[in-house]
Order: structure tokens, then C-alpha cells, then sequence
């Protein structure tokens, strides 16, 4: 596939991916999904302090022609939250992995992390 | 057959390049058991000549409602209707058309839609206007179930003196959705504004109230709105007859949240009910929770402005299930009638015809008192139609109007049959009367 | 093109006052000035020439069927016949008021009473609602008479079956009836998956929603298997008529053991799609959902001899609209009908039947078809080959408009892994073979400039006022009504010629 990985991350089936430093994750959405969305337009408020179970939806990104949920890949509260990508959706589209963060999570259940797959196992789901 | 041009010939050609030697190979997937082996039992073919005149004589079955105007409303108002838009309304390019998902073949309609949006935000005040809902009480309906999304609360309040069908679908809409619904009763031609402040509570998603209300009376939207907002609750303002807007102050700068109104007065036939078209209106910050389609501006490769139906990210054909609404096919044609109906009228016209609906109901109301057989039974502010109390025999004056080519005004009893409405009877009057006229149902409930 | 609103010029007008305006009266005596706005609503001034110019010219940039083939599949654009809307003007039916005294409208409820029993006999229910303003208003109607009848039968079922090639509005309709949704596969060959079905029907389960043939244009030939699996749980099938063009006199959903049935007459009965609506999406039900259907509907007092509106009763869903129906398409559709009595209606059938498979065999060359079987009256073909020219679907569907067609319907349906990029064509039988000759020349042709000169579809179209709109620029700076494009106004900076002068 063309899209673009991350070796240090790990990764869900609905194309999230996840930064871990400490107890803190960091959460945003892949390159292959920003790809299959195209042009983001939307990016539903996210709200800090929010308790979610892994597989909450923490927010919605709306492209011209699809819409889909974030959900989270690990439960946690949500620390921080990335007001740019809202002001600006198409950053996501440019730097998902980077500048495209959606939020920051305290993981309550860091054995989650387990359920989630690596970067050569996220690439082999996504080889087209 | 004149609608069919491929003839028999053609038609076997075409099954020999298809690779089957008969059109029955083709239907191989469909069981046995479930195939149709007779003829269909209806009436066989007519030439057009027969079938006009079998369809003309059904016509003539109804009463020439042509030669009749109607003191009734209720929801349908009889308007005149300028040829200039009639004649327009004929061109195939606009009514033999599909939904305009290709904008490079469908400037007309989505131009005409983004007008008719204009139109009603500068008539109403709204900042965004959803052009097409099937009628009042479809969009309504829908209207409720934004308010839902919006506010993720469960109880809606619902003025009395909507419109009877219209508060039945909204109940029909609303039904799966495990609401409180609770009515609020009326008092004097409107509702009771009191009564508003002692329903609402924090779990209120929504007020929904119609003004001009079912019996023409104007509600008092600030009061309401005020009350409403306190609780976090939107108010939904239905409108019925539009042509009020053309005088009276609009629901948007009244604090109204959404509107939702029927566009039937803007240039449509009453067609036994439909098809009308209705909009609704909002505030942007809603955008993302409307119902339907919604035209927009933008720009095509070389720069020049293009229009194009937008947001579309909400609806049924991309969100599926997620949708806002599943709305699909519309009323679109009916936008451009109503687009053609508004710009005939222009600023000057839409004011004229709106003042004279307003002037001309007063004058019968005034008329129709001074023979003592009426009785005022409310002291409210109206637009063009008036409850008003009717001592003689109902049904012989509808028999004396239909002979004098009028349509009797509504009786609202059936409507209201736990309060003292017997023998009142529901007037409208547009401008399609005269004072001539007038004055002739004047002396007609004076015998 | 310039907007009305650009037109206006103070001073004008294209009304007409009444000669007596009620001087007499003075509006402010009756009315609180609290209700009366001090400033008119500002509209526009212009001439009735201005009006009838502007909307002259907005009508040519549309494309209609009666400017050439419209293949939108799962959308039935078929010729409208002029006859059909003579009828449905008729003042007698065109200024009926729906609250006149029944006795003034006699003939409007007599077409609606003869029209149930016309669509009855042709799909094989008991009784039909004229009520539904369009398909999915339908669907709506229909999933609250499903829901109404299990609640009627103290059963609690939760769960709509839809397959994953329905169309979008089936399972946003199911959800507005307070459905879940379960997604139901399609197999290799395009139809209901019977194991998916019979593992998610149970007795939670109010039904499944299907379309037959279905929306990749295929007859599903385990329509006996999946009727058994649904009626055994106690569950009700449910039929989206959109695509009936197949069905006239070959097959009636009612002898397949479907339990309710809408109709889109704008599509299947010829009148006019309008631009898109109104319609009319009629629902069918069998004798034991009739008391559920929305109120009222029309009956005949045979003693009284005359027609009337008659209440549903307790059980109806209730009203779904402000009155009875979209009357002018009833109209048109029973027109329709009896202009082409069961010969002709059959022959609607077997044309388009014909038509369809005649240009899958002489396309799927060309754009390999989703399912090579022959197909009802559309056809699925995909534009997946061209992808290796860096050509997308949609573009092939753009260029189309420079040979002076309506593209067909792309991208549904859409299921992974068997229907992508598709290309669904559906050819009514108001098509001659000449026509689709043509238009299979074109389509062949596009093919051959996909390899050699992909550019020239990329740039598609090329000769229609505007071309290739930005789809994310309307959502990122929404322009919703001329007074937001005012206050833009500076920033906007449009190019080229208005497309007034085009």
C-alpha cells in the first residue's frame, strides 16, 4: 500500500492510531484513512475531561463525501485536546500523524494496548 | 404502442445480440412459482382520445371549482397564481429532470433552489433555509426530531392551536422515539402563555407553536421564545400561511430557533392537498443537523460561480443510517415555483398582497357582525382567517354558499370536541375576493 | 449566471393589485404594532420580461429527459407523457380544496379509489395509502405500519434487516422508526446472503427490506427461501418499489410474499421526476396490516352511493402529512395505467428488460460488469479497469456530458469486495434501440480515450456552463443565501465569464 506508517505506534482496525508516553496516548487517524476521507471539512468538537471506554466515539470527521466516527482505541479520560484540527480540518489531511492529533488520553487499562496492532500487522490489514 | 419506440423487429435483434433466443431466458432467475402466467386483470388500452374523455368526465364529478372561491383554509389557501409563472412552470427542463447530483447539468434547479433560500432568509429572518420538505406538517415533523439531535432531550411541548393534521404527524414522527409529549391549551384564540411557563422543565427539548395558529391568531413568538430559552429548550415556529410574512414580523428577529413552514401560499394549487412544499429554517450554527438539501455557492476549475447542493455529508445516500433524515426526493419543482411566485411579486408585491389578505379578512369579519348573527368569540390579533360564532343553521348556509359558487368556511367542532367551539365557524379570506363578494356572503348569512 | 437578486431594479415590478386595496381599512386599527414589521422584506424588483428571461435561461442549463437519455439507475427516467399532465390540470382537480365538502370532490376520490384498485392488481396487495410524498417518506410509512402491528400484537421487535446493496434511504428510514439497523451481506452473486439471513432473523427481528430485482439489477432467485426464513420468525417482508420497471406483469411482489410495498410513481409510473420530486411513494400492505395504515383512506358507500374519506381507526400510525396525498401524480399515474392496459404494461416490462441486458452485452467488454448474469431492467457495470490510467469513475461519467448524455448512476451501489466504481445503467423501455446504439458507441469509445488521452476526461466537461464544482469549498465557506455571498463579497473574486453570456 502507498499510505504512509509509523514503525513506534499502534494501531486499530477502524484506522486510529495511537502514541504512548507514559500513561498518556495520543490518538489521531491514520494516513490511509485522512486518504479514503479525502478532503476533511469537519471536525466535531472533542470534549476535554470526557471519560471513554475503549471503542467510545471521541468525535466525528466529515469529508465532502463521507462522514465517519473516531473512536477511541483505549479507555481513559481525555486530557488534551488538538483545537487546531477543528479550526483548520485540512491539517489532518497534510501531517495525520504529526500536526493532525486529535487528543490526548490518560489510559486507565494501558493493557488495551495489547488488543492493538503493530505497524507491520496494520500494514498487512491495509495491503490492498 | 406511442410510448414504446423499439418495434418487434428491434427487439428480436437486440435479444439475438444479447445470445438468448427468447425473452423468457432472461427472466431465468425468477421461480416458477412466483411469475405472473396471466394477463394483468385492469382495464385494457385506451387511445388518448377515450382516455380523456373517461378522465374528463371523473373531473366533472367534482364541483367547477374553478367558477368557486373558498372561504376555506385550514392549511390550503387559494391564491392567484400570475400565468407569467404557470407558463414558465411548463418548460420539460425543469419538471423532466432528475435531482440535481450533476451540477454541471442542473444550474437551473440549484440556482432556483439557492433563490428560494434567499427569499424565505430574507422573509423570515433565518439565517439558513432548508428549501424542500414535502408540506407543513411533514417538516414539522422533522423540524421536532432536529430539535432531538440538537438538544438530546426527550419531552416536547405542542401548542394546541397547531394545525389538527399537522400535530397528528408530528405525534407520527415522534412516536418511536420514546417522547412526553404534552399539549398546551389555549385561551382567547392563543396559547396560554402561562400555562408554557409552568410545562417547561429542564428535560424540554421543544416548544412548538404555529403563528398565525390554526384559527389565524398571532402568537406572541418574544414571549415565548424568552420562556423557552430559559429552560434550554428551542422554539419551533410553524407556519401555515405564508403570505403573513409579507407584514409581520419575522421568526427570526423574534429569537425563534428553527421554523418550519409550508410554501403552498407562494405559488401552488390546492391539488386536493398536495403536492405543496414546505422549508425550514434555522440558525448556521445548526447546519450540520438538518434535515434534506440544501443549495450552495461555490466556484467551478476556471473560477466562475457555480452552485451545487451542499453539506450533503448528512444525508442517507452517504450517512446511511447515521443520517439526519432519510430524505430523498423531494419537492424541488415546487421550489421553483415558489421561486417564480416570489420574484413576480418582488418586495413591493409580497407587501401589497399580504396587507390586502390581512385588510380584506377584517373587512368580513366587520361585515359579518353587523348582521347579528355572528358573536365574537375571541379578542385576538389575526392575519386572514377568524374563528367567529354563527348563530343560524350551518348546514343549510353551506348549502345557500355552494349554490353562490363560495366553498363553505371549516367547521372546527369535529376538530375541537372537548371545548365550546360548536356552531363556530373557521373564515379565510384572501385576496382573490372582492368587495363585491363580500358583501354578497354578507347578505347570504343575513337571509 | 447572474441571480434574480442582480437583476433588481428599483421602480420595478411584475405584480398585478386587485384595483380596490381597502383604504377603508386601516390594518394598524386591528393589529398591535409589536406583530407588523416596520420595513418590507426585501425580495427584488424586476419586470415580468426580467422574470420569464431569467427563468428562461435558468431552464436551459438543466437537462431533462426530453433533451435526450437520462440511464440513471435505480431512478427510472422514462419519458413523461404530455397527456398524463393535461389531466392532472384539470381545474376541477387542480383548485379542489382537500377540506371541501366530499360531495365537491367526488371525482378526485374516485381516481384515488380506482387508482388503489389498479396497483393493487398489479403488485398483488390488498390496499394501498396514497399518503407518502416520495420513496423514502414511503419507507418511513411502511417501517411505522411494521412497528404498529407487532406493538398491536404485544411482540417487541427492534431490528430491521436491510442488505448491504439497499439503497441509502432504507436503513435512515428503518432508523426514524426507532429501528436497529442489521446489515445483511450480499454473496457472489449479488443477492441476499440465505445464511447471513437465516443467523440475524429471530424473533427480535421485525423483517427484512428488500429490493427486487435488487439494486445491482438482479432478480434475487432465492426469493422463496428468504420469504420462508422471514415468515417462520414471525417476521414481515418489506418491498422498495423504486424498482418496479421489472416487475409489470412478470412479477408481483405480493405473490412473492412480500407484506407491504411502496411505489415510487415518479419513477415506475412515468411522472415527471421534477427536478427532483414531488413524487409519490405509495404504500401497499396484505389485509392484516390495513388497519395500521396512515388515515384516512377512500371507500365507496354503496348505499349512500358515494365516495368518502374513511377514518383508519385506533390503530393507524396516524397522519404522515398535512392532507391526503400528492393528488396531481395520482392523477398522472392512473393516466398512465389505463393509457397502456395490461398489453402495454407488460411491454414496458420486457423492453426495459430487453434494453438493459442488450447494453450490458455490448458493454461488459468494455467496463466489466459487478455480476455477468443477465440482469432485470438495469444493468451494473464498473469503470475498475481505468483506474490503472488514473481514471476515476466519475470522470468517465463527466465526459459522457460532452456526448451530450446524462451520466448514469455512479458509485451505487457500492459493496466491498464485488461492487466498486460502479456504473449502473438502466435504459427505460421509452428508449429506442437507436438511441442505446449511440450511446454504446459513446461508452466504447470513452473506453479507447481512457488509455490514449486520459486527460480529456479529466477535464470533462467540457462544453456545459460550469464545470467540475468545489465540493469542499461550499462546505468550508458556506454560501447558503445571497446575503451570504454580500458579505463576502470581496474575497470572492469569481472568474471568467458569467455564464449568463455562455
Amino acid at each position: 500500500m502507498s499510505s504512509k506508517i509509523i514503525e513506534e505506534l499502534y494501531y486499530s482496525k477502524n484506522d486510529e492510531w495511537i502514541k504512548v508516553e507514559n500513561d498518556i496516548g495520543t490518538i489521531g487517524i491514520t494516513d490511509y484513512a485522512q486518504d479514503q476521507l479525502g478532503d476533511i471539512v469537519y471536525v466535531e468538537e472533542i470534549k476535554k475531561g470526557t471519560n471513554l471506554n475503549k471503542g467510545d466515539v471521541i468525535s466525528t470527521v466529515e469529508s465532502v463525501k463521507a462522514v465517519s466516527d473516531v473512536y477511541s482505541p483505549i479507555s481513559g479520560e481525555i486530557i488534551e485536546v488538538n483545537q487546531d484540527i477543528i479550526d483548520d480540518p485540512s491539517i489532518i489531511n497534510k501531517d495525520p500523524f504529526g500536526k493532525g492529533w486529535f487528543a490526548k488520553i490518560k489510559m486507565d487499562k494501558p493493557e488495551e494496548l495489547d488488543e492493538l496492532m503493530s505497524a507491520s500487522e496494520y500494514s498487512e490489514y491495509r495491503k490492498e | 404502442m406511442r410510448y414504446i419506440p423499439s418495434t418487434k423487429e428491434q427487439q428480436s435483434e437486440m435479444l439475438k445480440d444479447i445470445g438468448v433466443s427468447s425473452f423468457e431466458e432472461l427472466l431465468k432467475n425468477i421461480p416458477e412459482k412466483v411469475k405472473l402466467k396471466r394477463k394483468l386483470n385492469i382495464p385494457p388500452v385506451l387511445s388518448e382520445q377515450e382516455l380523456e374523455e373517461k378522465i374528463v368526465k371523473i373531473a366533472q364529478k367534482n364541483s367547477n371549482f374553478y367558477q368557486m372561491k373558498p372561504l376555506l383554509g385550514a392549511g390550503a389557501y387559494r391564491h392567484f397564481i400570475p400565468e407569467a409563472q404557470k407558463s414558465l412552470l411548463q418548460r420539460e427542463e425543469f419538471w423532466t429532470c432528475y435531482t440535481p447530483y450533476q451540477p454541471e447539468l442542473s444550474q437551473g434547479t440549484l440556482q432556483s433552489m439557492f433563490e428560494f433560500q434567499s427569499y424565505i432568509s430574507r422573509l423570515t429572518k433565518m439565517d439558513i433555509v432548508i428549501p424542500s420538505i414535502f408540506d407543513g406538517a411533514s417538516a414539522a415533523g422533522e423540524a421536532a426530531l432536529m430539535s432531538l439531535r440538537l438538544t438530546h432531550k426527550n419531552k416536547i411541548i405542542v401548542s394546541s392551536l397547531i394545525h389538527p393534521h399537522y400535530r397528528e404527524t408530528i405525534r407520527t414522527y415522534l412516536a418511536p422515539h420514546d417522547i412526553e409529549i404534552i399539549e398546551l391549551p389555549y385561551h382567547d384564540g392563543l396559547v396560554q402563555y402561562d400555562q408554557l411557563e409552568k410545562l417547561l422543565d429542564e428535560d424540554t427539548a421543544a416548544v412548538l407553536v404555529q403563528s398565525p395558529n390554526f384559527f389565524g391568531g398571532i402568537e406572541n413568538l418574544t414571549a415565548m421564545a424568552e420562556l423557552t430559552h430559559q429552560k434550554k429548550a428551542l422554539l419551533i415556529d410553524i407556519i401555515v400561511e405564508s403570505m403573513s410574512m409579507g407584514i409581520l414580523k419575522s421568526p427570526g428577529d423574534l429569537d425563534v430557533d428553527i421554523i418550519a413552514g409550508s410554501a403552498q401560499s407562494f405559488g401552488m394549487d390546492l391539488n386536493f392537498g398536495g403536492p405543496y412544499n414546505a422549508f425550514l429554517g434555522t440558525k448556521k450554527k445548526y447546519v450540520r443537523q438538518i434535515p434534506g438539501r440544501i443549495a450552495g455557492e461555490t466556484k467551478d476549475k476556471e473560477g466562475k460561480r457555480a452552485f451545487v447542493m451542499t453539506f450533503r455529508a448528512r444525508e442517507q445516500d452517504i450517512r446511511r443510517e447515521k443520517a439526519t433524515s432519510n430524505m430523498c426526493t423531494n419537492h424541488n419543482l415546487n421550489v421553483i415555483a415558489a421561486d417564480i411566485y416570489l420574484s413576480l411579486m418582488g418586495t413591493e408585491g409580497i407587501y401589497q398582497y399580504s396587507l390586502l389578505n390581512a385588510k380584506k379578512a377584517h373587512y368580513l369579519e366587520n361585515q359579518l357582525l353587523k348582521t347579528g348573527k355572528f358573536e365574537k368569540i375571541f379578542n385576538y390579533p389575526y392575519f386572514n382567517e377568524f374563528l367567529i360564532k354563527y348563530n343560524g343553521d350551518i348546514k343549510n348556509i353551506n348549502k345557500v354558499l355552494m349554490e353562490n359558487n363560495f366553498i363553505p368556511p371549516l367547521t372546527v367542532s369535529s376538530f375541537y370536541p372537548d371545548n365550546d367551539l360548536k356552531q363556530t365557524l373557521l373564515f379565510a379570506v384572501t385576496e382573490i375576493f372582492s368587495r363585491d363578494e363580500m358583501n354578497l356572503i354578507t347578505s347570504l348569512f343575513s337571509q | 449566471m447572474k441571480l434574480i437578486f442582480e437583476k433588481s431594479i428599483p421602480g420595478r415590478d411584475a405584480y398585478s393589485l386587485p384595483t380596490d386595496l381597502f383604504q377603508d381599512i386601516k390594518i394598524e386599527d386591528y393589529l398591535p404594532e409589536k406583530h407588523l414589521d416596520k420595513d418590507k422584506k426585501q425580495l427584488t424588483e424586476v419586470s415580468e420580461v426580467d422574470v420569464i428571461r431569467h427563468f428562461t435561461k435558468l431552464s436551459k442549463f438543466n437537462y431533462g429527459v426530453d433533451d435526450g437519455l437520462y440511464p440513471l439507475g435505480s431512478c427510472t427516467m422514462k419519458y413523461n407523457p404530455r397527456i398524463n399532465e393535461k389531466m392532472a390540470a384539470i381545474s376541477n382537480f387542480s383548485q379542489a380544496h382537500p377540506f371541501a365538502p366530499i360531495e365537491m370532490v367526488q371525482g378526485s376520490l374516485e381516481i384515488m379509489y380506482e387508482l388503489n384498485k389498479l396497483l393493487c392488481e398489479i403488485t398483488a396487495m390488498n390496499q394501498y395509502t396514497m399518503a407518502p410524498a416520495s420513496g423514502a417518506h414511503g419507507e418511513l410509512t411502511g417501517n411505522l405500519i411494521m412497528r404498529q402491528y407487532f406493538i398491536d400484537h404485544g411482540e417487541k421487535r427492534t431490528k430491521m434487516l436491510i442488505p448491504d446493496s439497499a439503497h441509502g434511504t432504507n436503513p435512515a428510514s428503518a432508523v426514524m422508526a426507532g429501528f436497529e439497523v442489521i446489515e445483511i451481506k450480499s454473496n457472489e452473486n449479488g443477492t441476499v446472503d440465505l445464511n447471513s439471513l437465516k443467523n440475524a432473523m429471530d424473533e427480535q427481528t421485525v423483517g427484512l427490506m428488500l429490493t427486487n430485482p435488487n439494486t445491482v439489477g438482479l432478480y434475487d432467485k432465492g426469493i422463496e427461501d428468504i420469504e420462508k426464513i422471514v415468515h417462520q420468525k414471525g417476521g414481515l417482508l418489506y418491498y422498495d418499489g423504486a424498482n418496479l420497471n421489472a416487475s409489470l406483469g412478470i412479477i408481483r411482489p405480493g405473490d412473492a410474499g412480500f407484506d407491504v410495498v411502496h411505489l415510487n410513481l415518479h419513477k415506475t409510473f412515468s411522472t415527471p421526476h421534477g427536478g427532483g420530486g414531488p413524487g409519490a411513494g405509495v404504500i401497499g400492505v396484505k389485509d392484516r396490516l390495513i388497519p395500521y395504515l396512515p388515515t384516512p383512506i377512500v371507500d365507496f358507500d354503496s348505499t349512500e352511493n358515494k365516495y368518502f374519506l374513511k377514518d383508519i381507526g385506533k390503530k393507524s400510525i396516524g397522519m404522515v402529512r398535512s392532507f391526503w396525498g400528492n393528488f396531481s401524480v395520482l392523477v398522472k399515474t392512473y393516466t398512465w395505467i389505463l393509457s397502456l392496459g395490461p398489453e402495454y404494461l407488460y411491454q414496458c416490462s420486457k423492453t426495459s428488460i430487453i434494453n438493459a441486458n442488450y447494453v450490458l452485452a455490448k458493454l461488459k467488454k468494455y467496463y466489466k460488469p459487478a455480476y455477468d448474469q443477465y440482469c432485470g431492467h438495469e444493468c451494473t457495470l464498473t469503470g475498475r479497469e481505468y483506474k490503472k490510467y488514473g481514471i476515476k469513475t466519475l470522470q468517465i461519467a463527466k465526459r459522457l456530458m460532452d456526448y451530450g448524455y446524462h451520466p448514469p448512476t455512479i458509485y451505487f451501489p457500492h459493496f466491498e469486495p464485488y461492487a466498486e466504481e460502479t456504473i449502473m445503467i438502466e435504459p427505460p423501455e421509452s428508449e429506442g434501440k437507436e438511441v442505446l446504439d449511440n450511446f454504446i458507441e459513446v461508452m466504447i469509445k470513452i473506453s479507447q480515450e481512457a488509455k490514449d488521452n486520459p486527460d480529456l476526461l479529466k477535464s470533462a466537461p467540457h462544453n456545459t456552463p460550469i464545470s467540475q464544482t468545489d465540493d469542499v469549498m461550499a462546505v468550508k465557506r458556506p454560501i447558503l443565501t445571497y446575503d451570504d455571498e454580500l458579505e463576502l463579497k470581496d474575497e470572492l473574486n469569481y472568474q471568467g465569464k458569467d455564464i449568463d453570456y455562455y
